[in-house]
């Protein structure tokens, strides 16, 4: 009954209503939409990210440090026997890096070459292409990514030369040959990044069988593999990703925060407008029994009735728009910023989980019950016979 | 002797004013039984209105005692005088006063739905009060689709339908016409007799003035007069 009371007056306040209804489906709609967009990016990253880079974990040789070129040459170790034979049964892959340096058309420019096995099926790099088919070919083929060709220049078929030291810090020059330039979604597996076979590789490193990463078609049981490596899960390698996403969703949170803010400002002015519209009926309230506390509640009441009709309003008009970005996906647009960050080049499609909607529902329902509570103080201090005759 | 229902005792009611304070009751010693239907009448500003807001616990006297239905009201907590007044106290405002989102019906239940009755048993309350008040046939409708004399017979069924002990009631006719100023203290005057509640009235209103049965006049917020008359 009082929530009927509160609904007619909702309804009573006419447009002024229907704007704070639309302000606060806008930034639940927006709010919704626009978290479902980094969550849908944060999986989508990570989806390729352990379909091209870490399947679904991945040890690194303990002297590996990817924020430090000069650990690349130090930083492998020899297969186990029993990596060996999980490599031969397709579980696990081993990639081989070493520093490098190409000179395409005489233009100097250092790189990470990666060796990695040519049959191996776990990663989606198109290793088929690495396949050296006579040995003694002078010329190596390789593969690049779709950004390193763009700026390097380079496509399919050019060759160029490629030098590394060895172990013993003998330099080595090879001509290679670009096989393939693979349209991988994962930057960390495309700037600055040769591919080649992994044996051949290991050969002119003057190596046996040696990996600085090696990369599990799944999640191992025990993970521990003795003091040369460090594993790491699919957790641990996307922490760096996630936090550059979240970092993005801040701004994102900005724009809400304000929009949200503006809400807040609406709700609470319509309050006070209305309650100051509605003394005598107050000042009747009080008359007919009611307590000020049952007053306050009702009004308050009132304004969260707007948070109600706002989730309607999301209902209705956000739906079409959340479904079409949830299945069609939105291609974001790609500014400089963001070139480090696995997801960019697909349509990301927006993924959104209910505990998402739901703290998302919960913060605004918080801050329109707070708008809307926050005017009543003014009926606290009310007087019932100064409010009856209009007085406030 | 019938039974007393409002009693005041050496009231005085003092509104602080810019320096000092303003006396707009002093001394005011009264009582009122069961049944009665009695009149303050007086100049602007003689302190009729304050009086009734006393005595309804929507104002708190300076001194002096006031009791109401064997309670002091100015030892009564906000909760407690709010259940004074939505259990045994109806009131009639010269404007009427009606929630204007709500229809005849709801304005009229709304009373009852604080006194957690069921709804048929409300239901069965306020087809009553509007039966007293001629007003079944409007049961939809919302008061700005009423006459001025509709809008105050609704707001006495909404003052009759908790069947109160006390009816307060300030100026009800000054905005109603000749023939609608009657029409509603005829059907005052018969819940009155009918029900034996105590209606007390502030007015100007000859009209009114000649249907009651005891007149107080005020005069500067003192007792100039308490007459008792011959029932109409
Ligand atoms: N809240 C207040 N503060 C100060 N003075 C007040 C207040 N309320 C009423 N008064 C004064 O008290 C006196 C009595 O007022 P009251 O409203 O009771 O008169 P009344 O007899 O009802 O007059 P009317 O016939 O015009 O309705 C008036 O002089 C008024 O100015
Ligand atoms: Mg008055």
């Amino acid at each position: 009954m009082i929530l009927k009371l509160a609904y007619k007056n909702i309804l009573g306040n006419g447009w002024r209503s229907l704007i704070n209804v639309i302000i606060l489906s806008i930034v639940l709609t927006g709010m919704i939409w626009m978290q479902g967009l980094y969550d849908g990016w944060g999986r989508i990253a990570r989806r390729q990210m352990i379909a091209w880079q870490f399947g679904s974990g991945h040890y690194e040789q303990v002297n590996y440090d990817k924020y430090d070129s000069f650990t690349l040459d130090k930083s492998n170790a020899a297969l186990s026997p029993e990596m060996e034979k999980q490599v031969a049964d397709g579980k696990a892959v081993p990639i081989l890096y070493s520093a490098g340096v190409i000179y395409p058309q005489g233009r100097m420019t250092p790189v990470v070459i990666k060796g990695i096995p040519t049959q191996q099926s776990i990663l989606a790099i198109p290793t088929e292409y690495l396949k050296i088919a006579d040995k003694s070919a002078p010329v190596i083929p390789v593969i690049i990514g779709k950004q390193m060709a763009k700026s390097t220049r380079l496509s399919e078929g050019d060759q160029f030369t490629m030098r590394w030291k060895d172990i013993y810090g003998v330099f080595n020059a090879y001509d290679v040959v670009i096989a393939k330039v693979m349209n991988t979604p994962v930057p960390t597996t495309d700037v600055a990044q040769v591919w080649m076979d992994y044996d051949k590789l290991n050969e002119v490193k003057a190596l046996n069988n040696s990996a600085t990463l090696i990369v599990l078609k799944d999640k191992p049981v025990n993970s521990d593999l003795g003091s040369d490596w460090r594993y790491l899960s699919t957790d641990d390698s996307m922490a760096g990703t996630d936090a550059m996403i979240s970092a993005k969703r801040v701004g994102g949170y900005v724009i809400f925060t304000l929009l949200l803010f503006l809400a807040m400002v609406a709700i609470f002015d319509t309050q006070i407008l209305s309650i100051f519209k509605r003394r005598k009926e107050i000042g009747t309230l009080i008359a007919l029994g009611l307590t000020k506390r049952q007053i306050i509640r009702l009004f308050t009441l009132e304004g969260t009735l707007y948070m109600l009709l706002g989730t309607v309003f999301t209902g209705i008009f956000g739906m079409p728009l959340f479904l079409y970005f949830g299945i069609k996906g939105y291609s974001m647009p790609v500014d400089v910023s963001s070139y480090n960050i696995a997801g960019m080049s697909d349509s990301i499609k927006c993924y959104y989980s209910p505990i998402m909607i739901i703290s998302t529902f919960l913060i605004v329902m918080l801050v329109t019950v707070f708008a809307s509570w926050l005017p009543t103080a003014r009926i606290a201090r009310m007087k019932a016979t100064d409010a009856l005759l209009g007085k406030v | 002797m019938s039974k007393i229902l409002i009693e005041t005792k050496h009231m005085t009611k003092y509104y602080p004013t810019g320096e000092g304070k303003f006396t707009a009751l002093q001394d005011i010693n009264l009582s009122f039984e069961k049944g009665e239907f009695a009149g303050l009448v007086g100049p602007s500003g003689s302190g009729k209105t304050t009086l009734l807001n006393i005595i309804g616990s929507l104002d708190t006297q300076s001194e002096g005692e006031v009791i109401v239905l064997g309670k002091e009201v100015s030892t009564l907590s906000a909760r407690q005088s709010a259940a004074l007044r939505s259990k045994h106290i109806g009131f009639i405002f010269q404007t009427y006063n009606l929630l204007p989102v709500y229809n005849v019906y709801e304005n009229v239940e709304l009373p009852l739905l604080l006194l957690k009755m069921s709804t048929e048993e409300r239901k069965k309350a306020v087809m009553e009060a509007l039966e007293w008040v001629g007003l079944t046939d409007k049961l939809k409708s919302r008061p700005n689709q009423l006459s001025g004399g509709q809008g105050q017979r609704v707001s006495i069924a909404r003052a009759m339908v908790k069947k109160p002990q006390i009816v307060l009631a300030d100026e009800p006719t000054a905005n109603l016409d000749t023939e609608n100023s009657l029409h509603i203290l005829d059907t005052m005057l018969k819940i009155n007799r009918e029900t034996g509640t105590t209606f007390v009235f502030s007015t100007h209103d000859q009209k009114v003035v000649n249907y009651l049965n005891r007149v107080i006049t005020l005069v500067d917020g003192k007792k100039a007069k308490d007459d008792l008359k011959v029932s109409v």
